[in-house]
C-alpha cells in the first residue's frame, strides 16, 4: 500500500526536531519504507510503503506514531500529540433518530450519529491544500471531511442523506446471489452474494457497506441532514466483494485489511468537530455505537532466549522493554519470561512470540546486529543432481558454434501441440498455453533472424508442459537445435560430436514424423530407447534436433574405461567407389566397420559427384598388418559392398 | 659442388655416402686387401669422406642465406565459429556457484505448481490480501482435493516446503534456481523470469546469520567492496521479513541518481515462520532458519551495469542482442 504524506500534516502530530530527510531514512530503517521525499517546506510531502500487515500505520497518525516510537533509537527525541477532539457527545446502544438492526459478524462496530442543518460549501483553503498534497481532490466540504478523516486516521467514513432513508430504518446483512446496487459513480453491480449491505424500510439497498455507497441514499446539493456513518466490517467479506466486482476504493482496500474497533470512537468525534466547525451542522446528543463485543486485552509471553536465538545476540533487557514500550506494548519481566500486552491496534499483526522478536529488532536496528556465516553440518548433495552436466552439455555446444536462446514458455493454441495445458488468465492468445515441445518455439526464433545471410544455429534448453491426469504436468528438460541456412551435414555433426564428447552410443533410425520433410528424420535412440530426434524441418528446410536431457545425461559417460594405446600403427587408405543412385552411405560404412574386427575406423572424406571417397583404418592391436592381409580384408569389403549395394572401386 | 638447393645437395649426399653410395661401395670392398693396403686404404678413405662431409655441410649452411620468402603476417586468422551462452545461464552459473561454495545444494522444483505450496503452505490462505502482490497465472485444470488449483509458480518460494519434505532432517542449506512466470509485461517485467531462493534451516540459526550469508554473497558475487543492508519488510512466510539493499558502486555509497541514499534494493528475505516450517514437517521449536528469494535478472542487472532498456530483450532471440555476449 503505497501512501502519501504531507509534512505539514505529520507534524500536527509528530513534535520533534528531526528534519524530513532525517525522519525518512530513520523510518526506512527500522519502520515504513519511505520511497522518497518531493516538493518543499510546506509542500513537502513523504511517499510510504505501508506493506499489508500494517493497515494501522497507513494514515498520518498511525506514521507519527511509528516516528515516535523509532527517532529515539537514533537518539533524536520525539512526542506523539493525539488528534484534538472537542466532540463529547455520549455513546449510546440505541438512538432515536436510526432504528439499525445490524450482524455483528460482518460489522464488529457500527457507529453513526445524525448531524442537522448543514450548509454544504467548499472546504477551506488549509483542507483543499491538505487533500491536494495527499492525492486527493477536494470536492465539497461533506466529501472532503471523509477523505479528512480517512487520511489522518486510516478510517474510512461515509455519509447518507439523513432524509433518503426510508423511515430511518437500516438493515445490516448479507446479500443475496443476483441483488442489485448503483453505487455513487453511477455503476450498477449484480452481487455474487454474501457481500455486505444495507436496506432501508422499502427493502431497496441503499448501502455497499465498505466499499461505496449508494446513489440513492447519496447526499447531493439539496441534502440538509446527514447521517454521519464509522463501521469497521469482516475485512473477508469486504475483500471477497471489491474483488469479485473489481471495484478497488480506498475504503475497501483498508476495509480488507481489518481495521481496529477502537479507532472508529475517535474517527467518529474527530467527525462530529468537523461538521460542526466547516458545514454548521448540529449534532444530535448522542452517537449511536452497536460494539458487542469490545476490544480484550491481548497478552503474549516471549522468552529472553528465543529473542538472543533470533537476533544472533544477547540484547540488555531495558532495551527490549524501551523498545516495545516506545511502540505502546505494555511489558512486565517475569525472569526469563517477558509478559506483553499489545495494544489494540496491533491485535492483528502481532500473534506469536517471532512476532515481538520482529519489533525489537527492527527498532533496535538490523544494522547494528553481527554479520556472521553459519557453523554447522554442510548437507549431503542432491541424489540425482543435473545442472553440472547441463552447463557441460551448454559448453559443448557454445564450443560447437551454437548460441543460446532463452524463449518464453507460453504459445498460441496452433503451437501448443494437443493436450496442451491452458492457462485461465492468459495476458493474450499468443500466450495462451504451455508448451509441449520447443520446436514452434526455436522455429520462430529462427525465422526472426532470416535476414541473416551467414548459416547460424540457435540452441534452447528448457522444460516442455507434458499434461498429466489428476496431478501436475511432467516438466521434461529438453536441449533443442534449430540450424538456418545450414548444410545437412555440418548441422548432424553438431549433434553426432555432442554424442562422442558425451560418450554416448546412438543410433539414428529414419521414421518419418510431423513437422518434418518425408524421410528427412532420424530418430536418434540409445539401447534401443528413444532419446531424441533430428531432421530437416518442412518449414523454410530448417534443420531441427532435440534431445532429452535427462535420458542424454543416463546414456552418458563421464569417461570411458582405460584401453591400452596400441603398439603396432593402423595402415590408412583411401578407397573411392561409384554408388547407383539412392545409396545410402550411412549403410555402406556400417557394413565396411562391421566387415572386420581389423577395422578400426571408417570416415567419409570426400564426395564428388557419385564417386564417395573412404579413409579406412585397418589395425591390429597385436602385432603390425601385412600387406597381403590387408588386401584380404579389402578385397572382402570390396565383395561385400558390390553384393549389397552395387558400389564399385573408381578405375 | 654445383648443387643449387638442398634437394639437389640430398641427392649428391646420397650418391657418395648412402648405403649404395659410390664411398659407401669403396669402403665395402678393403675386406679383399692385405693388411698394409688395407691401413692406406682406410685412412685416405676416411680422409675424403670427411672433406665430402664438410663441404655438404658448407653448402647447406650457404642455402640458408638464399633470399626471403615473401610472407604477409598481418592477413587475418581463420577463426573457428564462437559460440555464445546466454546472459540468463552465465548469471545462474555465477549466482550457484557462489552460494555451492558455502555449501548450499542446488535443487529445482516445479515451474508448474499446486496452489498450496506455492501460497497456502507459505502462511497465504485463499482470498489473503497478500496475494496481490503476486500476479499468478492459473492453469485450467481441475482442483486437487487438498492442493487446490495448478498455478504458474510465481516465485521460487515454493520450493521451500518441498526442500523441507525432501531433506527431512536440517541442516538444510538449499539453492533454488527456476523460472517464474507473473502477470505482468513492460520494460521492467517479462511475464517468465527466473528467481533464485536461498533456503537455510538448522539450530541456532538468526539474522546474524542471514547477514553473514547476504554480505558473502554481496562481497563474492557483486564485488569485495559491496555491503547490505536488511530493511523492515513484511512477507506472511518470513517473521521478521526484510527487503535487502546492496551498497550502490556507482556512487560508492554516497548517494546519486541510480540509487537510495547509497542503496539499491535486491530482494526480499526473511526468518522461516513457524507456520511454514510445521508445514514442512520440521519442528520449530528445535530449528529456526532463513530465506531469501530474488531475480536473477535483476542481480545480472545490478551487477553488469549492462544498461539493457528492456528486460523483455532478454527474452528475444535476436542473434545482434545474443552474439554480443
Amino acid at each position: 500500500m503505497d501512501i502519501i504524506i504531507p509534512e505539514i500534516w505529520l507534524r500536527d502530530f509528530l513534535k520533534t526536531k528531526a528534519t524530513a530527510a532525517q525522519i525518512a531514512k530513520c523510518l526506512s530503517l527500522c519502520g515504513p519504507s519511505v520511497e522518497k521525499t518531493s516538493g518543499k517546506g510546506n509542500d513537502l510531502v513523504y511517499s510510504i510503503e505501508v506493506t499489508t500487515n500494517r493497515v494501522d500505520s497507513a494514515s498520518v497518525y498511525g506514521i507519527a506514531r511509528e516516528a515516535v516510537a523509532i527517532l529515539p533509537m537514533f537518539k533524536i527525541q520525539a512526542l506523539l500529540m493525539t488528534p484534538k477532539v472537542t466532540a463529547r457527545e455520549l455513546l449510546a446502544k440505541t438512538v432515536d433518530y436510526l432504528d439499525a438492526s445490524v450482524d455483528s459478524d460482518l460489522c464488529p462496530r457500527f457507529a453513526a450519529i445524525l448531524i442537522r442543518n448543514i450548509e454544504i460549501k467548499s472546504s477551506p483553503d488549509w483542507l483543499q491544500k491538505r487533500l491536494i498534497l495527499s492525492g486527493h481532490r477536494p470536492i465539497n466540504n461533506i466529501v472532503d471531511i471523509s477523505n479528512y478523516i480517512m487520511l489522518t486516521l486510516g478510517q474510512p467514513t461515509h455519509t447518507f442523506d439523513y432524509d433518503k432513508i426510508k423511515n430511518h430504518k437500516m438493515i445490516l446483512r448479507k446479500s443475496n446471489q443476483g441483488e442489485k446496487i448503483t453505487t455513487l459513480d453511477g455503476k450498477t453491480h449484480t452481487l455474487p452474494g454474501g457481500d455486505i449491505v444495507i436496506e432501508d424500510a422499502s427493502g431497496i439497498l441503499i448501502d455497499l457497506a465498505g466499499i461505496m455507497g449508494g446513489q440513492n441514499s447519496a447526499v447531493n446539493e439539496n441534502t440538509k441532514n446527514v447521517l454521519f456513518f464509522v463501521q469497521t466490517y469482516n475485512p473477508v467479506n469486504i475483500r471477497k466483494t471489491s474483488m469479485a466486482l473489481a471495484h478497488r476504493t480506498d475504503a475497501a482496500v483498508l476495509f480488507e485489511k481489518d481495521l481496529d474497533p477502537e479507532n472508529v470512537e475517535p474517527a467518529a468525534r474527530l467527525g462530529i468537530d468537523l461538521f460542526t466547525t466547516l458545514a454548521k451542522g448540529q449534532p444530535e446528543a448522542k452517537i449511536l455505537d452497536i460494539y458487542p463485543h469490545p476490544h480484550q486485552t491481548k497478552k503474549l509471553t516471549v522468552d529472553y532466549l528465543t529473542i538472543s536465538k533470533n537476533l544472533g545476540i544477547n540484547l540488555p533487557k531495558p532495551i527490549i522493554t524501551k523498545i516495545l514500550t516506545n511502540l505502546g506494548f505494555k511489558t512486565v519481566w517475569k525472569n526469563k519470561l517477558l509478559e506483553v500486552n499489545v495494544p489494540s491496534f496491533r491485535v492483528r499483526d502481532i500473534n506469536i512470540a517471532e512476532d515481538i522478536v520482529e519489533e525489537i529488532a527492527r527498532l533496535y536496528g538490523y544494522h547494528h546486529l553481527p554479520s556472521t556465516l553459519m557453523a554447522g553440518q554442510i548437507p549431503d548433495p542432491h541424489p540425482d543432481s543435473t545442472f553440472d552436466f547441463e552447463t557441460k552439455v551448454k559448453n559443448i555446444l557454445k564450443g560447437f558454434g551454437g548460441i543460446e536462446t532463452y524463449t518464453l514458455s507460453f504459445v498460441a493454441k496452433n503451437k501448443a501441440g494437443e493436450d496442451a495445458l491452458k492457462l485461465q488468465n492468459p495476458l493474450g492468445a499468443e500466450s495462451e498455453y504451455l508448451r509441449t515441445s520447443l520446436l514452434p518455439s526455436l522455429t520462430t526464433a529462427a525465422k526472426e533472424n532470416s535476414g541473416e545471410k551467414e548459416p547460424f544455429y540457435l540452441f534452447e534448453m528448457a522444460n516442455v508442459y507434458l499434461p498429466r491426469k489428476e496431478n501436475l504436468p511432467e516438466e521434461k528438460l529438453m536441449l533443442a537445435e534449430i540450424f538456418f541456412n545450414t548444410n545437412f551435414r555440418e548441422a548432424k555433426g553438431t549433434i553426432e560430436s555432442l554424442l562422442e564428447s558425451l560418450h554416448v552410443k546412438a543410433d539414428f533410425i529414419t521414421e518419418d514424423a510431423k513437422y518434418f520433410l518425408p524421410s528427412h528424420r532420424l530418430v536418434i535412440k540409445t539401447k534401443g530407447q528413444k532419446i531424441g530426434q533430428f531432421g530437416v524441418l518442412e518449414e523454410d528446410n530448417l534443420i531441427y534436433g532435440e534431445l532429452e536431457v535427462a535420458k542424454l545425461k543416463a546414456a552418458s559417460r563421464e569417461f570411458l574405461a582405460f584401453k591400452p594405446v596400441s603398439q603396432y600403427p593402423a595402415q590408412i587408405e583411401d578407397i573411392t567407389m561409384i554408388f547407383p543412385e539412392r545409396t545410402k552411405i550411412g549403410e555402406v560404412i556400417k557394413l565396411i566397420t562391421n566387415n572386420s574386427e581389423l577395422i578400426s575406423k571408417v570416415e567419409l572424406k570426400d564426395i564428388f559427384r557419385d564417386n564417395y571417397t573412404f579413409r579406412i583404418w585397418y589395425q591390429n592391436p597385436k602385432k603390425t598388418l601385412t600387406n597381403e592381409e590387408v588386401t584380404k580384408i579389402r578385397n572382402k569389403i570390396l565383395q561385400s559392398i558390390k553384393v549389397k549395394f552395387g558400389g564399385v572401386i573408381k578405375s | 659442388m654445383a648443387a643449387g638447393n638442398p634437394t639437389e645437395l640430398e641427392v649428391i649426399r646420397v650418391a657418395y655416402l648412402g648405403r649404395s653410395g659410390r664411398l659407401t661401395s669403396t669402403i665395402k670392398k678393403i675386406k679383399g686387401l692385405s693388411p698394409e693396403d688395407k691401413k692406406q686404404a682406410g685412412v685416405l678413405i676416411n680422409d675424403t669422406k670427411n672433406v665430402i662431409e664438410s663441404e655438404i655441410a658448407n653448402k647447406k649452411n650457404s642455402f640458408k642465406a638464399t633470399p626471403r620468402k615473401w610472407f604477409d603476417p598481418t592477413i587475418p586468422g581463420i577463426k573457428p565459429k564462437i559460440g555464445h551462452l546466454h546472459l540468463i545461464t552465465q548469471a545462474i552459473s555465477n549466482i550457484s556457484q557462489t552460494f555451492e561454495k558455502i555449501g548450499f545444494v542446488r535443487v529445482r522444483y516445479p515451474e508448474v505448481e499446486w496452489d498450496w505450496l506455492a501460497f497456502e503452505a507459505l502462511n497465504m490462505p485463499k482470498g489473503h490480501p497478500a496475494r496481490d502482490e503476486w500476479e499468478t497465472f492459473f492453469v485450467d485444470a481441475p482442483d486437487h482435493p487438498k492442493y487446490g488449483q495448478i498455478v504458474l509458480t510465481p516465485h521460487t518460494s515454493s520450493g521451500q516446503v518441498r526442500e523441507m519434505l525432501r531433506v527431512k532432517a536440517p541442516p538444510i542449506r538449499m539453492i533454488n534456481i527456476a523460472k517464474c512466470y507473473r502477470r505482468q509485461s513492460d520494460v521492467a517485467h517479462v511475464p517468465m523470469f527466473h528467481q533464485f531462493e536461498g533456503l537455510v534451516i538448522d539450530k541456532g540459526i538468526s539474522i546474524a546469520n542471514l547477514k553473514g550469508t547476504l554480505d558473502y554473497f554481496a562481497r563474492n558475487y557483486f564485488g569485495t567492496n559491496r555491503k547490505t543492508r536488511l530493511r523492515p519488510y513484511h512477507f506472511q512466510f518470513t517473521e521478521p521479513s526484510f527487503e535487502v539493499d546492496v551498497s550502490c558502486d556507482i556512487c560508492a555509497g554516497r548517494g546519486c541518481r541510480l540509487c537510495k541514499e547509497g542503496w539499491l534494493e535486491l530482494g526480499g528475505a526473511g526468518m522461516v515462520h513457524p507456520t511454514v516450517l510445521k508445514n514442512g514437517g520440521i519442528n520449530p521449536k528445535i530449528y529456526s532458519g532463513f530465506a531469501f528469494g530474488w531475480g536473477v535478472e535483476r542481480v545480472l542487472m545490478m551487477k553488469s551495469g549492462l544498461k539493457i532498456p528492456d528486460v523483455r530483450l532478454l527474452y528475444s532471440s535476436d542473434l545482434n542482442f545474443l552474439q554480443q555476449f
